[in-house]
């Protein structure tokens, strides 16, 4: 899929720097400065949003230490236990998730693109020519994986830009939940 | 090592131009645009400047006493700048006039990389033969613009029916029963004339002629297949296993025609009332080989829609797709043939996924274009034309 948001929002903020912003009237002040604030806002996102995963990580793991510590400082504090109970709840579920937050998403971009690459590669290699040899069968076989993985997926894709309205039939297409579910299952 | 496509080495330049033999000038063009990727992207251009590289041709070309007017940007296609402008000049055999214009310009990477000069020779070549607008000058090296361009005349016209509401550069444009009939016709006997066009006749120097056979179909394999391998980031299996298959099933050419290469409706400008197209646009992509790629093309169900009756398929909105070939080979005298046009459908959902998803995502990466965020919005269209190009290839395989 490569409509990411890094991709999207370099175009976008390209095409308000050069093209809107220069247009709009320089004596509407409100409408300048939101202008402005739209394409600061925006490379704010586009500077941070490849951090956002580690972040989110990273204070995951400084809170689960913080709590740590505080129910070991008011372990022996009756009046806290209430408090510290539905914190142990919590830190429970965070710890779990933190354990599995592992790959960072850069990572599983990056192990997607090199699975297209060599997999496109052998697909080329296999049914090349192959003088002496009549590969029909093979390139027969290869397509039918191909073709079959490609109906999954390009499924998937056009669900996923379904919104851009290029679909003849956008009616028949699952949305992109039903299709990648709600998310990694329980552990 | 992985491929850095973003700063090409001269080594892998060089390795795709041995692998890939195609038109001479088709490699020329792609090379210099590997050899400036990784030069400075594109940045907005004021008409003054454009105006001044348009008087700075014109003096080149001898043309004295001119004055260029009204200059203003021009809307529609994502791939090229272009500025109508008036000119006052003594224009030969007419004498002092004024005669509106457009400027046709590259931005500094599009996303359909392609030659100015075939472009303005192939216009010339078509004049008389279909309406195309009149070209008049070429700076195909940017020696006075800031990117390669052409100069032709202004063509008064629509491309789209005033109501009609219309996704980006044409596609799915609603064509009212009204304008069916007239320009339906027109459609199919222009598409006949240049396929019938004695092509030999013209100056067409920046074309390479095949020989007969499959030397026009492999040039135009390595050509798009050369695109797909030099500005593809994410590589999508389907595409190599299509190549595989076309490079096993190459149709031999019977007849060596003018390939329009994108002709469909969005790419003619058409008189509303006297509904007659008055000019055929976009010729950057044609090229000297078989005419079922145009056939296949304008007959795509992409382009086209259906009639009221909600059954019939109208190839760009304008006649039924069996009544369209069957006009076709009569005005042609050329027969349509099946196997082949199942060939080409296949062949230009390739080139244009590799248009949309690889050249307009490297384009827009790197801020290369004048509209890179319509260029990026393009690669979305990608994955519906991949389905189409699987269920194609199920059916061949």
């Amino acid at each position: 899929m490569e409509l990411r948001p890094a991709f999207q929002l370099k175009t976008v903020i390209k095409a308000l720097t050069d093209v809107v912003l220069p247009a709009v009237d320089a004596n509407n002040k409100l409408a300048q400065e939101q202008a402005r604030l739209v394409i600061g806002m925006l490379q704010l996102v586009a500077l941070r949003q490849p951090l956002m995963y580690r972040y989110e990580r990273d204070e995951l793991a400084r809170f689960l230490a913080l709590a740590a510590s505080l129910q070991d400082e008011t372990r022996a504090q009756p009046v806290a236990a209430q408090a510290s109970r539905a914190l142990a709840e919590v830190v429970t579920i965070g710890t779990d998730v933190l354990a599995r937050a592992r790959a960072e998403p850069a990572e599983l971009e990056s192990a997607n693109f090199a699975l297209r690459e060599k997999i496109g590669a052998l697909v080329t290699a296999s049914c090349a020519d192959d003088p002496g040899n009549d590969n029909s069968a093979r390139l027969k076989a290869i397509g039918a994986k191909v073709t079959a993985h490609a109906k999954a997926q390009l499924l998937r894709e056009r669900s996923w830009l379904l919104m851009q309205g290029w679909e003849a039939d956008p009616q028949a297409l699952p949305t992109i939940e039903a299709l990648i579910g709600d998310g990694p299952p329980a552990p | 090592m992985p491929i850095d496509k973003n700063r090409p080495s001269e080594a892998w330049i060089g390795a795709l131009r041995a692998r890939f033999p195609c038109e001479r000038e088709i490699e020329r063009v792609l090379t210099r645009k590997l050899a400036r990727r990784a030069g400075v992207g594109f940045a907005p251009l004021g008409l003054e400047t454009l105006t001044a590289g348009i008087e700075a041709l014109l003096r080149a070309e001898s043309i004295a006493d001119f004055a260029v007017t009204e200059a203003r940007w021009l809307a529609g296609g994502a791939s090229k700048l272009q500025v109508a402008f008036k000119l006052g000049w003594h224009q030969p055999d007419i004498g002092r006039c004024v005669t509106p214009m457009v400027l046709r310009m590259e931005p500094a990477e599009s996303i359909s990389e392609s030659s100015r000069l075939r472009e303005f020779q192939i216009i010339k070549a078509l004049d008389g033969v279909v309406p195309v607008p009149r070209a008049y000058w070429v700076d195909a090296e940017a020696r006075y613009l800031p990117y390669p361009a052409i100069i032709y005349g202004f063509v008064e016209g629509v491309a789209k029916p005033s109501a009609s509401s219309t996704k980006v550069t044409g596609v799915g444009t609603f064509m009212p029963p009204s304008l069916r009939p007239s320009l339906g016709a027109d459609f199919t006997s222009h598409l006949a004339c240049i396929h019938r066009t004695d092509w030999q006749a013209a100056d067409l120097s920046a074309f390479d002629q095949p020989a007969p056979g499959l030397q026009a179909i492999l040039w135009e394999l390595n050509h798009w297949e050369r695109v797909w391998e030099e500005d593809a980031h994410e590589d999508v299996p389907l595409m190599r296993l299509a190549s595989a298959w076309m490079r096993r099933h190459m149709p031999a050419v019977d007849h060596v025609s003018v390939v329009h290469g994108d002709y469909r409706t969005g790419n003619f400008l058409f008189d509303e009332t006297a509904r007659q197209i008055t000019a055929w646009l976009d010729w950057e992509m044609a090229y000297l080989g078989d005419r079922h790629a145009d056939l296949a093309w304008a007959s795509k169900d992409l382009l086209g829609h259906l009639a009221e009756d909600g059954k019939t398929f109208l190839v760009g909105g304008l006649l039924p797709r069996a009544e369209f070939f069957a006009r076709y080979e009569q005005a042609a005298d050329l027969p349509v043939v099946p196997a082949t046009l199942s060939f080409y459908d296949i062949f230009g959902t390739y080139k244009i996924v590799a248009i949309c998803l690889a050249t307009g995502y490297r384009a827009a990466r790197n801020g290369k274009t004048h509209q890179d965020v319509l260029v990026a919005w393009l690669c979305g269209i990608s994955y519906s034309l991949l389905d189409d190009l699987r269920v194609k290839l199920e059916a061949v395989l």
